[in-house]
């Protein structure tokens, strides 16, 4: 009764310290793996399946709002003079044009311009040109507007404000086009981000059953950490690790089939169906996107196994 | 020391699995806890090492009050108890070794010293060529060995075995009850619980008999 017992005493403590239990963790992650391959392979598959999918609508959905990006370069507004302005008032009249907010670009062309490209336009059918003089045809501003002010409201509001700029006679930008575009990009993004949305709900669920069934089925080994005096720490260390691993792996084998996807069929897509004669074919998604799929890919499997582990965790 | 005052347990309102337990077990004693399936063996062993809290009473394992742990503090007090399970709770994908450093590997040894610890105790379980064999190519007897190992590898202060020899032929019944007895040697507080009486009437050690949840027969022990 009397005798010593300090079984239950540690001898050395050679694991402790940050590194050291990081080190016995991340080894019990890969032997856990090790020892439940097709388990881990499920989980890894199911992940990479999920992440492919999700990516190729990515992929899709980056370079078609590329693409509405690009048409709505043509969004341009004109401005024409009562009369042409003086050379100097030409710089004094830009600068209170490039002063507005949304200016992107702004091109000065006088008459002499402006009749130079009708003749151009119209080389040939000469006859039609008879008795047209450059007085006849009014000097303009030619105004490229920046990205974030080519919707309808922007548009609107900074014709009205070039409109106050003295000697602007009229301005033109194609209203019609401008909404009707517009409208369409609205309805691009909306059914983007709900498709997107639905994709990533699904994703999550699909992925997270996944880990919980995987994790379900070592819920003995769970159970007998706890038993035998494992912190909650202790048992979630390894098993938050292994998640990490499984998303990373599956993010990675998704891009792989991405890229595969996207050099088997759809990089001369483009072509094909027509959709943008100019460009060629669809481009792979930059790199930032793919960080982007990596993380979400990580985060995927980090928190799947941290709300499985809860309900199994008695400790 | 292992104390219950008044303990009882129910696992559903009008049903109790425990009922008024009073004991004391002292520091270095070897007890048998008998009595028939579903007296309540198994759920009063669950309540020294904190599997269960008990329904009504006091749990006092060594003088600390086992109903008044945080959830924080259960870890620390199961790793001075080995448990031996009825089913050995041993992982099928782990080998021998893995299977019995699990107890070390949670108090934070070192693997060098986990290595010559769990070998020196498998040669004394006579499992030293199983090292490295998974538990589903063992035998019954070999399993139970190897669910010993685990619980005794730390030199627990306290342990529990549930139905140790229950699937066991006399001759690994001996081994068992050996390795019990020498555990207890070492100081180890060891109780048992088993409805096998041959085992019980061998021994000549004290014994708490369970009778639908209520303690029957404690000679020596009841405080």
């Amino acid at each position: 009764m009397s005798k010593a017992n300090k079984g239950a005493v540690r001898p050395k403590l050679e694991q402790e310290g940050f590194f050291g239990r990081l080190s016995y963790f991340f080894s019990r992650a890969v032997a856990n793996l090790r020892q439940n391959v097709f388990v881990s392979a499920v989980t890894v598959g199911t992940i990479a399946l999920a992440l492919l999918i999700a990516s190729l609508f990515l992929l899709v959905y980056v370079n078609l709002d590329g693409m509405a990006q690009g048409w709505s370069d043509k969004v341009q507004v004109t401005a024409y003079f009562d009369q042409e302005p003086a050379p100097l008032a030409v710089a004094a009249l830009k600068g209170r044009v490039q002063a507005l907010p949304g200016t992107a670009k702004v091109i000065f062309v006088s008459q002499a311009e402006a009749e130079k490209r009708l003749r151009s336009r119209l080389k040939g059918q000469e006859s039609l040109l008879e008795g047209i003089t450059q007085e006849v045809l009014p000097a303009s501003f030619e105004i490229r507007l920046d990205r974030e002010h080519r919707d309808n409201e922007s548009v609107a509001a900074y014709v009205r404000k070039l409109k106050q700029i003295q000697g602007i006679s009229e301005v033109q930008y194609g209203e019609e086009w401008v909404q009707r575009f517009n409208s369409f990009m609205n309805l691009f993004r909306l059914m983007g981000g709900l498709l997107g949305a639905f994709l990533t709900i699904t994703v999550l669920f699909i992925v997270s059953n996944t880990i919980k069934l995987t994790i379900y089925a070592r819920k003995e080994e769970l159970e007998l950490l706890g038993l035998v005096g494992a912190t909650r720490f202790f048992i979630k260390a390894p098993f938050l690790i292994e998640g990490v691993l499984q998303g990373a792996a599956g993010a990675v084998i998704s891009l792989l089939a991405l890229l595969a996807c996207y050099y088997t069929f759809l990089k001369n897509a483009g072509d094909f169906l027509g959709i943008n004669p100019a460009s060629a074919g669809l481009s792979f998604l930059p790199a930032t996107h793919l960080a982007g799929v990596v993380a979400g890919g990580i985060l995927l499997g980090f928190i799947g196994s941290a709300t499985s582990l809860k309900r199994f965790i008695n400790v | 020391m292992i104390q219950m005052h008044n303990v009882f347990m129910s696992y559903q309102p009008e049903s109790s699995a425990l009922a008024d337990i009073n004991l004391k077990i002292p520091k270095g004693d070897f007890v048998f806890l008998t009595g028939q399936s579903g007296a309540g063996k198994s759920t009063l062993l669950k309540l020294v090492y904190a599997d269960l809290i008990p329904t009504r009473g006091q749990v006092l394992i060594d003088g600390v009050n086992l109903t008044r742990l945080s959830r924080s503090q259960i870890p620390q007090l199961r790793r001075s108890i080995g448990v031996v399970f009825q089913d050995y709770k041993l992982l099928p994908n782990r080998t021998v070794l893995e299977n019995v450093a699990i107890t070390l590997e949670v108090l934070g040894w070192g693997k060098r010293d986990i290595g010559k610890k769990v070998f020196h105790i498998l040669k004394r379980m006579g499992l030293e060529d199983k090292v490295n064999a998974t538990p589903l190519r063992l035998s019954g007897g070999e399993q139970q060995r190897v669910a010993l190992a685990r619980a005794l590898v730390n030199d627990p202060k306290i342990l529990v075995a549930d139905e140790p020899t229950g699937n066991l032929d006399d001759e690994n019944k001996e081994a068992i009850l050996q390795i019990f007895k020498e555990a207890n040697n070492r100081g180890t507080t060891v109780v048992v619980a088993t409805h096998d009486r041959r085992v019980i009437e061998n021994s000549h050690r004290t014994v708490i008999r369970l009778d639908k949840g209520r303690i029957v027969e404690v000679p020596n022990v009841q405080g």
